[in-house]
Order: structure tokens, then C-alpha cells, then sequence
């Protein structure tokens, strides 16, 4: 595959400045949240204790017994920190940037949340209505929604290339038929079925993921069989048919490498989509069960509290970047694997 | 061709029934239909009699309506018959217009939705007027000045919209400017006290209640129209009839409004079709942020409240708007482009 076409076609897409930016800044993104644990913890990075290192952060919770303190549940690092400072015993605790998870509610005696940002407080972008910390919860929710975009893109693409392909290659009556079944699949109420299933369980992760899916992959499969249709009428194919290729050589060895550039240009936009969909989902209530942190809830608590502007600032800000990006990526893409050359008259 | 628009009217039919059929036997199978919710009504009203009544009276917490009386609820909503039965049965009083009761209000299904399409229809005609008011002379612009610095910054502005969901964009501009600068109100489509407002006073009343939400819209559908403007616009002049016009001496500004523009407008012609569809229905979401009452707070509503007729009420209208809207749209492109020819 690192043909010198593909290798040109990706010049030209490091070329495009834009795009190019806004890729990095997502892989950088995409790459922060995966080691988020390192950044944004309840747990210390590295604590020293009686001359041990300890390193909290990975692995099973360290009961508070073998940190010195009198109790058996996890060790409670913030709390850990304080308690060595006053005793200056040489040991110390490194605690990570935000020394918050995304779960915990950080309560204050005399006030309730939310609590706007402070610095003090290592609350950079404050807490939200039960007072977890939402810089938290940002970058967590980030790493659930592109996780289930990137899932529902594989599970999309892989229903709608295979179903696109046989429809445009196959054609007749088979293409007429799934034509219909597509129709009336386009139309079912999506929401209806995802707040039923809700009624009944639990959405999980994957439930949630299966669910959009069930819905999602009409549209690849619109683009790919418009898209087989034109390449099968191509010269090559003929020519591989006359060779004797089977359908199968034809499909995958000839129509669908010529299809992914097609291929590729629609996936920062289904990425961005999805993102979109768990967070109108979440908004809703109808997304993945309560304490997992999501953007929507959040956007949610913004909407009926808007005097706490720091919550929907922070969220729709974050949203507003991150789909950027994904979109300026995307038309990069495309235009790195599509060049028109326009006529410009002077 | 009048062949060809006959079949895709016909083939309008066999697609009605599918969905209808499908979504009919999905609310068979859901839980807390409307005999569910009448059972728990009763329920709570009876444990309300048993504290208000004898303290020492047998806590029932058992079924609170008889089985005949659930009988004839299930005959009265039409579930104690098979599923394509009671389709059909549906199915034959929507052709004769009926579209039953809602089981939660008890209206009529189609009065109710007759009350919400005008505040749907009047966003939906606004977004509409501004969204191919602004979006076809900016394409233009933007195509005749291809790579200058108004192409690209206006690009930038574009995708940022694009990016943005016209809900959440609603839900930011309400803490902006109904929360935080005090200008516009949280929603709804009039004050309280509407009625009593001069004429003048009505007109800025609604203004102010209509800008907000306004704005979501026109977000979703600009950058898709002024792109697709931008881009048959720049395939039409690099093509070889702009080029004779230009070498022949034509201006360049005649070249673009005579020759190039005319054959651009085909591609926006196609989507002309689809706005049935959105201008009836709206969004649900941005008519949920903003608490304006129209069909797509009503279609919401009813799904989480299993209002079932409801549901198939605004179902049947909105997928029928659906189907005739693309076929609209293949008829706009065969009126605006004599090479289409559909077979």
C-alpha cells in the first residue's frame, strides 16, 4: 500500500495546513486521554513511604494500612499528602496535576456545589452540580465518546461496505429489494428504539454502541453502493472479469481499493457524528447509565443550572474544539485525496 | 417520465406500510404502555385511600384492577387482538383520516398535531427564507474569489458552524444571553399575557422569543448549502462552455450570472425536496433547549410518554412527508435540468 501514489497523497495532505494541525492536535488529544490516569487521578502518582516507592496509579488500590493510617479501604492520597507535609518525616507524595477522578465528589463544609473554577482548589475548570471536578469528567468523557465513535465507525463500515458492495455489484433485484428494506429502516424513529431498550435495561457501553449501529449503517451503505456501481462499469473490471477473476478477486482486490479513498474521507466526519449522538443521547438521559462521565450529562446540568456558566462554558467550549478538529481533519482528507483543480480566470 | 413518477408514487406505498407495520409491532412489545400506566395510577390512588383511610386495613400491594376490567382496558386500546389485526384495523381508520386518541390526553391525534405544525412551519419557512437567502450569494462569493483571504476566513466561520450542533450552540447562546446578559427570554414562543400586547408590542415580543432559536436552525443547514454552492459553482467554471464564453470576450461577471449560475442551481434544487420534510417536523432538540412547542417536542414527548397513537400519528405524517419530499426533489431536478431523464 505505501505506493509513491500514496505516499503522494499524503504530501499533499501534510501539505494542507489546516488539516494537517488539526490532525496532530487530535492524535495528541486522543493520546493524552488514553494515559489520562497519569494527568487527572484520585490516585498519587508516586508516593515514598518509609523508603518504598510506591506507584498508585495502575494497578490494584493500595489499603490505607500499609501507607501508615489506621483504615483498610483505599488510601485517600490527598489526605495522605497533607498528613506528611505536617509530619515531615521525609516522605512525600507526588499527586498527579488534577488530583481529582471523575467520580468523586469533592464536597466543601457550609457551601454547596457547584463550586466555579479555582486554582486553590486544583478545580481548574470547577465542579458540576454534585461537585465532581469537571476538567475530570472532560477528559474521561472524551475518552468514552471517541472510543465509541471510533467502535461504531468499525461496526458501521464494516455492515455498510459489505452490504454497499454486493448492492452495487450484484444489482437487479437484490439492489431493488435492499433499496426498499433501507427506506424503511431510515425511518424507523431512532430515539424510540433507544429509549425502549432503555425501558427495559440498562444501556450499557457496548448495548449503547450496538444500538447506534443498528441505525447508523444505511449511509456507508448508500455511499458505497453508488460508488461500486460506478467503478463496476470501469474498463479494469472488465478486464479482470475477462481474465477470469473470480467476484470475490473483483471486489476486494480491485473495486474496494479503489473505493477507499471515498472510504476514508467519510470517517472524520462519522467519527465527529458519533460523538455528536452520544452527546444528545447523554443530554437526553437516554446515554449510558449515571455515573459514567459524559459530555451530554454534563451540557444537561449546564441547561438547568445556567447560573453556573462555568459547566456549559467548559463543555460546549471542549465540544466545540474537539468537533473542529475532527472536521478540519476530515477536509483535509478530502481534499488531499480528492484535488480538484479548479480554472481560475484572472 | 410521468411513467417513472407514477412507479415512485406507487412504490410510496409498499414503504408507508413497512414502517408503519414495523413501529406498530415494536410498541406492542414495550413495556409501559398505557394498561401499564393506568395499573400504577391505580395502584398509587389506592395506597393513598389505605393511609388516608383505616390505618389497620390489608396493605394490598397486589394487582388493584380486576381481570375483567383489565380485559376491557386491553380491548378498549385494541391490544387482545394479533398484532396484524389491529394494524389493519389502524391501518384502515388512518385512510379514512382518523388517527385515534392520544392515551394520555385524550385528544384527538390529529388536532394535536394540527395545533403544533404552524409553530413548526413558521422556524421552519424562516430558516429556510435566511438559509437560501444568505447561503446562495456568499457561495457565489466565496467561488468567484476561490483561495483569496475572504474565501478562506469565511471558510473557517463555516466549518466552526458545521462543527457545532445547532443544540448545543441554542443551549450556550441561552446561558450567553438569556442567563447571563439578561436580553432574550429562556424560551417558549410568547411571554405570558401575549394577548394583551399591542401590535407593535407582539411583533418585537415574538422577535425576541425567536431569534435564539432561529440561530440553531439556520447553524445546521448553512455550511452544507453554501459549500454545495461554492463547489458546483467552481466545477461549472472550470468547464469548457464557461471557457468558450470567456475566450469569445465575454465579461467575466457576465460569464458567471449568465452562463454559470443557471447550471449550478441543480444541485441546491435537489435538496429543495427534503425541506418538506424539515420545515413540519423540526428538531426535537432544539425545540426541547429552547421549550417551543412544536412537532418535534411533540413527537419527543409522545415516545417518552409511549403515547402510541401519537407516536403513529406523527409517524405516518412525517414519513409520508419524507417519501414525497424526494420524489419533489428528483421532480425539481428534471424541471430545472432537461438532460435528466428518468426511466
Amino acid at each position: 500500500m505505501t505506493s509513491s501514489l500514496t505516499k503522494k497523497k499524503w504530501q499533499r495532505f501534510v501539505s494542507i495546513r489546516r488539516g494537517f494541525v488539526s490532525f496532530v492536535l487530535l492524535m495528541a488529544m486522543i493520546f493524552i486521554s488514553l494515559f489520562a490516569e497519569v494527568f487527572i487521578n484520585s490516585r498519587a502518582l508516586l508516593v515514598s513511604h518509609g523508603g518504598r516507592l510506591y506507584f498508585p496509579t495502575y494497578g490494584e488500590m493500595i489499603p490505607g494500612s500499609r501507607l501508615g493510617l489506621d483504615y483498610d479501604y483505599e488510601t485517600d492520597y490527598r489526605e495522605l499528602q497533607k498528613k506528611f507535609r505536617a509530619e515531615e518525616g521525609g516522605d512525600w507524595v507526588l499527586m498527579p496535576l488534577v488530583p481529582f477522578n471523575a467520580y468523586e465528589n469533592d464536597l466543601k463544609e457550609g457551601t454547596y456545589p457547584p463550586f466555579p473554577p479555582s486554582l486553590g482548589d486544583r478545580h481548574f475548570l470547577g465542579t458540576d452540580n454534585v461537585g465532581r471536578d469537571i476538567l475530570a469528567r472532560l477528559v474521561y468523557g472524551f475518552r468514552t465518546a471517541m472510543g465509541f465513535s471510533v467502535i461504531l465507525l468499525v461496526l458501521n463500515y464494516s455492515i455498510g461496505i459489505s452490504l454497499g458492495c454486493a448492492m452495487g455489484y450484484f444489482g437487479g433485484r437484490f439492489d431493488l429489494f435492499v433499496q426498499r428494506i433501507l427506506e424503511v429502516w431510515s425511518n424507523i424513529p431512532f430515539l424510540y428504539v433507544v429509549i425502549i431498550v432503555s425501558s427495559v435495561v440498562v444501556p450499557s457501553f457496548m448495548i449503547l454502541v450496538c444500538i447506534m449501529a443498528f441505525f447508523g449503517w444505511i449511509q456507508m451503505t448508500w455511499v458505497m453502493r453508488t460508488m461500486t456501481y460506478r467503478e463496476k462499469e470501469r474498463e479494469y473490471v472488465l478486464a479482470a472479469r475477462s481474465l477470469g477473476a473470480s467476484h470475490a478477486r473483483i471486489i476486494f482486490k480491485h473495486i474496494i481499493p479503489n473505493t477507499v479513498s471515498v472510504i476514508v474521507t467519510y470517517a472524520p466526519f462519522a467519527i465527529s457524528g458519533g460523538i455528536v449522538a452520544l452527546t444528545s443521547l447523554d443530554y437526553l438521559g437516554f446515554g449510558l447509565p449515571a455515573p459514567t462521565p459524559s459530555w451530554g450529562e454534563l451540557l444537561q446540568q449546564g441547561w438547568t443550572n445556567m447560573g453556573a456558566w462555568w459547566i456549559s462554558a467548559s463543555v460546549v467550549a471542549a465540544l466545540v474544539i474537539t468537533l473542529m478538529i475532527v472536521t478540519f481533519t476530515g477536509e483535509g482528507i478530502r481534499e488531499a485525496l480528492d484535488p480538484k483543480m479548479h480554472t481560475i480566470y484572472e | 417520465m410521468i411513467a417513472y413518477f407514477i412507479r415512485r408514487l406507487l412504490l410510496v406505498i409498499p414503504t408507508f406500510i413497512g414502517i408503519t407495520i414495523m413501529v406498530f409491532a415494536i410498541t406492542r412489545f414495550v413495556p409501559g404502555g398505557p394498561i401499564e400506566r393506568i395499573i400504577a395510577d391505580a395502584r398509587q390512588m389506592q395506597s393513598m385511600d389505605q393511609q388516608g383511610g383505616a390505618g389497620d386495613s390489608v396493605a394490598g400491594a397486589g394487582q388493584p384492577l380486576s381481570e375483567e376490567q383489565i380485559d376491557r382496558l386491553r380491548h378498549y386500546y385494541g391490544f387482545d387482538k394479533p398484532i396484524l389485526e389491529s394494524y389493519f384495523s389502524w391501518l384502515a381508520k388512518v385512510l379514512k383520516g382518523d388517527l385515534g386518541r392520544s392515551t394520555r390526553y385524550y385528544d384527538p391525534v390529529w388536532e394535536m398535531i394540527r395545533e403544533r405544525i404552524p409553530i413548526s412551519l413558521y422556524f421552519g419557512v424562516l430558516t429556510m427564507v435566511i438559509v437560501y437567502g444568505v447561503c446562495i450569494p456568499l457561495g457565489i462569493a466565496k467561488a468567484v474569489r476561490h483561495k483569496s483571504g475572504f474565501d478562506n476566513i469565511s471558510s473557517i466561520i463555516i466549518f466552526t458552524g458545521y462543527a457545532i450542533p445547532g443544540w448545543v450552540a441554542g443551549v450556550m447562546l441561552l446561558v450567553v444571553f438569556a442567563s447571563w446578559v439578561d436580553l432574550f427570554p429562556l424560551g417558549g414562543i410568547v411571554s405570558d399575557g401575549f394577548e394583551d400586547l399591542s401590535f407593535i408590542e407582539k411583533a418585537v415580543d415574538l422577535f425576541r422569543h425567536t431569534l435564539l432559536p432561529l440561530l440553531s436552525y439556520v447553524l445546521g443547514s448553512f455550511t452544507v448549502m453554501t459549500l454545495l454552492m461554492k463547489n458546483t459553482l467552481m466545477d461549472n467554471l472550470a468547464s469548457d462552455y464557461v471557457r468558450t464564453a470567456i475566450a469569445k470576450g465575454l465579461s467575466f461577471k457576465k460569464a458567471v450570472f449568465r452562463h454559470a449560475l443557471q447550471n449550478s442551481l441543480i444541485p441546491i434544487a435537489t435538496h429543495f425536496g427534503n425541506n418538506v420534510s424539515i420545515i413540519l417536523t423540526g428538531s426535537f432538540l432544539i425545540e426541547k433547549v429552547f421549550n417551543i412547542n412544536g412537532m418535534g417536542l411533540l413527537g419527543y414527548e409522545s415516545v417518552v410518554d409511549r403515547d402510541y397513537p401519537v407516536v403513529m400519528g406523527i409517524l405516518v405524517i412525517s414519513s409520508l412527508l419524507f417519501m414525497l419530499g424526494n420524489i419533489l426533489s428528483d421532480l425539481c431536478v428534471a424541471l430545472v435540468d432537461p438532460r435528466v431523464r428518468f426511466k
